[in-house]
C-alpha cells in the first residue's frame, strides 16, 4: 500500500511525563512515547483501526510504532510524542540555529500489519549499530 | 512521620512551590498539591534506579567510575558537557568549571527547546514580568504553540487561568484565553478561543496580526488557515486588554522559521504596547532550563552553546550546540548531566554518543546510560538533595530535600567536584 502524506507535530504529553519519571525503561513510558495520533479520515483512508500498527518514513528513517486515531487532528496531520521512536524519523539538520526540526516533517504513513513495535532496548541497540 | 510543606516541585518550569511532601520511615509515602507527573516524580523517584557505578556495564565504585570519567575528559580534544537543565544551580557551576577546565564545549538542553527564543531575544529584547503579576492583571492570556493541559499542569490553576487575581477578582471568567495551535487539544477546548493554524505557518499568521493590530486592512480572505475575521477579531480582543501576555511555547521554536517566529511574536507584542500593557513568556519544560541559561550566562557571558577550545569562552548556536557537534562527528567525549539525549535527539546525532565514551551522571536508567562507557548514580536534586532553580519568568527558589538519597549516592555537585579535582591532577601530571 502507498500510504498517505503527512506533516508530523511531535510535542510532550503528561502520560510521557509521569511515564519518564517511573523510569524510561518503564511499561508506562514505553505506552507514553511509541505511538502516532492519526486523523480519523487518514484512518479510514489507510484502512487502519485504533491500536493497530503502522510505518512511520521520512528521508531520515523509519519507524513502527502503535497508531491511534484522534478527533483533534485534521487530515494530514500527525502527532508523535517527544522520545526515541520519534527521534527515528528526524533528521539532526538545524539550520544554523542548534534546533532540529520536530514539528512539520513530512512523512508517510502506512499500515504495518504483522511488524512489531521495537523496543526501547532494540532501539538502543540500534544506535549502537548504526554506520 | 514528617509532613514537609512549601516544597518546591523539580519537574517543570512553572516550580510550583506549595506541595505537600509526606515522608515515612524514609521514604516518599504521599504527595498533596502535586500534578500527575509531579506526583509520579516524588513517588516513583527510588524505581529504577541504577544501582552502581558502571565503567564498560561492570559494576565499580564512584571513585573508580570518578576516575575513568577525569581520564576520558582529560584525553578528549573536543568534549562535550550536555544537559544541566534538570539539576540544581551549583552542579550547573561546576559543570561549566569543568568544561573550561578540559577547553570543551559547554551546552544546555534549551539548545532543543528554547535556544531559538534566546537568540530572538538577544535581537529583540524580552518585554517579560513574573507569573505573580500574570495571576493578579492579565485579562488576555494567549497561548500560542504551548499546551499546559500537557507539559506544565498546573499553570492554569496558579497563574494563568483560573485564579482570582488582586485586579481579576473573578478568576476564570474574568479572564479572555485564546489557544493558537495546530490540533485540537485539551487546551484548545479549555479556551474561549481556539484558532487552527496551518502547519508550519505561524509566521505568516504573526505578521498579519501584528499588521491588524496597527490598523491595516486584510485584503486577503484568510491567512495561514485562519479567516480575516478571525484576525481582526482577535487583534482586537488583544488591544482591548487591560494587561494581555502570550505564553508561548516549542510551537513556535520548533517549527519552520524557528527564532524568526519569536522575533515575530515580539514584534507583535511591541506593537500591542502602543495600546496597552502586553508581554510575552516562554514556556520554559525542565525545571531549572532556565538556571542553566542563567549560570552559563553569569560564567561565560553566554546561555548556551559555549565553547572553551580557545581558552575564552565563545558562543555560536548551531556549530558549538550539542546536535550539530554530534551529527557533525566533531566530539570526541561527551559528559551528560541530568538528560537523556540519546532518547531526545534525532537518531542521526544521537548515535554518535555510542561511537565516543560518554560519561552520564543520572539517577535511572535511561537510552543514554545505556550506550555510556561510564555511568555515575547521582542524588535527585529537589527530592534528595538541595538546591535553587529559576523559574520559567527568571525567579529563583529554593529546591528542597525531603529523603535522603537512594543508596547514600553523592549529588551531581559533588560528583562533578570529584572529576574537577581528578583532572586537575592528571594535568598537573602530564
Amino acid at each position: 500500500m502507498k500510504g498517505v502524506e503527512v506533516v508530523i507535530i511531535s510535542g510532550r504529553t503528561s502520560q510521557q511525563g509521569a511515564g519518564l519519571e517511573v523510569g524510561k525503561t518503564s511499561e508506562e513510558y514505553f505506552k507514553s512515547a511509541s505511538y502516532v495520533e492519526l486523523s480519523e479520515r487518514d484512518a479510514k483512508a489507510l484502512g487502519v483501526k485504533d491500536g493497530q500498527p503502522v510505518e512511520v518514513t521520512t528521508p531520515h528513517g523509519s519507524v513502527v510504532v502503535t497508531g491511534r486515531v484522534s478527533e483533534g487532528l485534521d487530515s494530514g496531520v500527525v502527532f508523535f510524542p517527544y522520545g526515541p521512536w520519534a527521534n527515528q524519523v528526524f533528521g539532526a539538520t538545524t539550520a544554523g540555529t542548534g534546533m532540529p526540526a520536530f514539528k512539520g516533517i513530512r512523512a508517510t504513513v502506512k499500515p504495518a500489519d504483522g511488524k512489531g513495535v521495537k523496543t526501547l532496548a532494540e532501539l538502543v541497540d540500534s544506535l549502537r549499530r548504526w554506520g | 512521620m514528617v509532613v514537609h510543606t512549601d516544597v518546591v516541585c523539580p519537574f517543570c518550569g512553572c516550580l510550583c512551590d506549595d506541595l505537600e511532601i509526606t515522608v515515612e520511615g524514609g521514604v516518599v509515602a504521599n504527595t498533596k498539591n502535586a500534578c500527575a507527573v509531579s506526583r509520579s516524580k516524588f513517588m516513583n523517584h527510588g524505581k529504577n534506579r541504577l544501582e552502581s557505578a558502571t565503567v564498560d556495564g561492570e559494576p565499580v565504585n564512584h571513585k573508580k567510575a570518578v576516575d575513568a570519567a577525569a581520564e576520558i575528559l582529560a584525553r578528549a580534544t573536543r568534549p562535550l558537557v550536555y544537559g544541566l537543565s534538570s539539576t540544581e544551580c551549583g552542579a550547573i557551576g561546576r559543570a561549566v568549571e569543568l568544561a573550561e577546565l578540559v577547553g570543551g564545549v559547554v551546552d544546555n538542553t534549551s539548545s532543543v527547546c528554547h535556544g531559538p527564543t534566546i537568540l530572538a531575544l538577544q535581537q529583540v529584547g524580552e518585554p517579560k514580568t513574573t507569573l505573580g503579576e500574570v495571576k493578579n492583571r492579565a485579562d488576555v492570556v494567549v497561548f500560542w504553540g504551548s499546551n499546559p493541559t500537557e507539559a506544565h499542569l498546573r499553570h492554569l490553576l496558579r497563574y494563568s487561568g483560573m485564579p482570582k487575581g488582586l485586579y481579576i477578582p473573578e478568576g476564570r471568567k474574568g479572564r479572555y484565553i485564546v489557544a493558537i495551535d495546530v490540533r485540537e487539544t485539551r487546551m484548545a477546548r479549555f479556551a474561549d478561543k481556539f484558532i487552527k493554524v496551518d502547519p508550519g505557518s505561524d509566521f505568516e499568521l504573526l505578521l498579519v496580526l501584528r499588521a491588524a493590530v496597527r490598523g491595516s486592512k486584510i485584503e486577503a480572505e484568510g491567512v495561514a488557515g485562519v479567516t480575516a475575521k478571525e484576525i481582526e477579531e482577535l487583534a482586537g480582543r488583544m488591544k482591548g486588554a487591560k494587561m494581555g501576555i502570550i505564553f508561548f511555547g516549542l510551537g513556535l521554536t520548533q517549527s519552520e522559521g524557528r527564532h524568526m517566529n519569536i522575533d515575530a511574536a515580539i514584534g507583535l507584542v511591541t506593537e500591542l504596547n502602543h495600546h496597552t500593557k502586553f508581554l510575552i513568556t516562554p514556556m520554559r519544560g525542565h525545571y531549572n532550563v532556565g538556571g542553566a541559561n542563567t549560570v552559563i550566562t553569569w560564567q561565560t557571558g553566554y546561555p548556551y552553546a559555549v565553547d572553551f577550545s580557545r581558552g575564552y569562552p565563545r558562543y555560536n548556536p548551531g556549530e558549538y550546540t550539542a546536535v550539530d557537534l554530534l551529527a557533525r562527528g566533531e566530539a570526541d567525549a561527551a559528559l551528560v548531566v541530568a538528560s537523556d539525549p540519546a532518547a531526545t535527539f534525532p537518531a542521526e546525532a544521537a548515535m554518535r554518543l555510542a561511537k565516543v565514551p560518554t560519561i552520564t551522571l543520572d539517577q535511572k536508567v535511561t537510552p543514554t546510560t545505556m550506550l555510556s562507557k561510564v555511568v555515575i548514580p547521582v542524588a535527585t536534586a529537589g527530592v534528595e538533595v538541595e538546591g535553587t532553580a529559576y523559574r520559567m519568568d527568571g525567579v529563583p527558589l529554593m529546591l528542597r530535600k525531603v529523603v535522603e538519597p537512594h543508596g547514600e549516592v553523592p549529588s551531581d555537585a559533588e560528583v562533578l567536584d570529584m572529576i574537577i579535582e581528578r583532572v586537575r591532577a592528571l594535568k598537573e601530571e602530564a
